[in-house]
């Protein structure tokens, strides 16, 4: 990653003073690390969240003061467009859990797709960012225009869906 | 809110976050002040569209308004170097990058970016989108002149052509 981070600053400076060869090859590197945060919370709607995201993100690039903070900046854009992506084509149905599958079952991956698939994009970004990304309470609020009472009520009742499916 | 499109049937030619080429244009224009992306549904197969836009030497250049001749001159992995020349015999420098289903060419005044992708839609169709225009030197920015008629011009063309 740091590689890839001391790259991107470059390129950033580059595209910034107008090459888009270099905005090119700056995409490259933001398409997998967006699909990283959008894909889990978008599900099948992850490459209008990509897309989005990175519209705006190239829109903003200009105003970007600070380049080693650019992959900070990606990352609060993508969960808020795969949040909002997700929210728009109404899939955020009610967690219904009680027809999932039990912990035995072979397809397991399948399995967790689905248990995602029925909860809500917000707790889908919490879970995201907490479980996959690693980021703490305070850091997940702050990237999903939280409090963190409230990333904590809705990490605890994602969770709790999830324990539920497996012991059912 | 951007022209989203769904993604198409073929999963070799998005990457591994769903964005095929004429998504990737669309995000990349969004950092071109002054850009417009214009796109069009092709009657064609994508094995037919993406050699044509790959053609630098050819069929590209008998694609873009005002354009007389482009030559490649160098190409390294998916980065090319093209020579253009325009109906008045002036000549431009392009430094470039080609690669399925995608075109990108800049030169100190002028910007050309083409992508194509399987429709996602009509089977042996093809979504192919262009932007481009005249650069302000040294920006990412275009002047907005005729932006928009540009890439109908060109995505028409590209339509006689492959109807031909």
């Amino acid at each position: 990653m740091s590689d890839d981070h001391d790259r991107a600053v470059l390129l950033v400076r580059a595209a910034q003073r107008g090459d888009t060869i270099a905005m090119n090859e700056l995409l490259d590197l933001l398409i997998p690390y967006a699909g990283r945060i959008c894909t889990p919370i978008a599900l099948a709607d992850g490459p209008d969240a990509v897309q989005e995201t990175l519209v705006a993100v190239f829109r903003g690039l200009r105003t970007l003061k600070e380049p080693a903070a650019l992959y900070g900046w990606v990352r609060a854009i993508a969960c808020r467009e795969a949040v909002r992506v997700a929210r728009r084509t109404a899939r955020a149905v009610p967690a219904d859990l009680t027809s999932l599958p039990g912990r035995g079952d072979p397809q397991l991956a399948a399995d967790i797709d689905d248990t995602l698939a029925r909860l809500s994009p917000e707790h889908r970004a919490v879970l995201v960012l907490r479980d996959i990304e690693g980021f703490d309470e305070q850091s997940a609020a702050a990237l999903l225009g939280l409090r963190v009472g409230t990333v904590k009520s809705r990490l605890h009742r994602a969770r709790d869906s999830f324990r539920k499916a497996w012991s059912s | 809110m951007t022209d989203n499109h769904p993604a198409p049937g073929s999963a070799a030619r998005p990457d591994a976050a769903g964005l095929d080429p004429v998504r990737r244009l669309h995000a990349l224009a969004a950092g071109v002040r002054g850009a417009r992306v214009t796109t069009r549904e092709i009657a064609a197969p994508y094995d037919t569209i993406a050699p044509l836009l790959a053609d630098l030497d050819g069929e590209l250049a008998r694609l873009v308004p005002d354009m007389r001749g482009l030559r490649l001159t160098r190409a390294d992995g998916d980065r090319i170097e093209a020579v253009a020349v325009g109906r008045l015999g002036l000549r431009a420098r392009f430094d470039g990058i080609r690669r399925p289903g995608w075109v990108w060419l800049q030169s100190r005044f002028l910007l050309i970016g083409m992508a194509a992708t399987p429709s996602a839609t009509a089977p042996d169709h093809t979504l192919v989108a262009f932007t481009g225009g005249v650069r302000v030197p040294g920006h990412a920015a275009l002047l907005p002149v005729a932006v928009g008629r540009a890439g109908r011009r060109v995505l028409g063309r590209l339509e006689e052509r492959v109807a031909g």
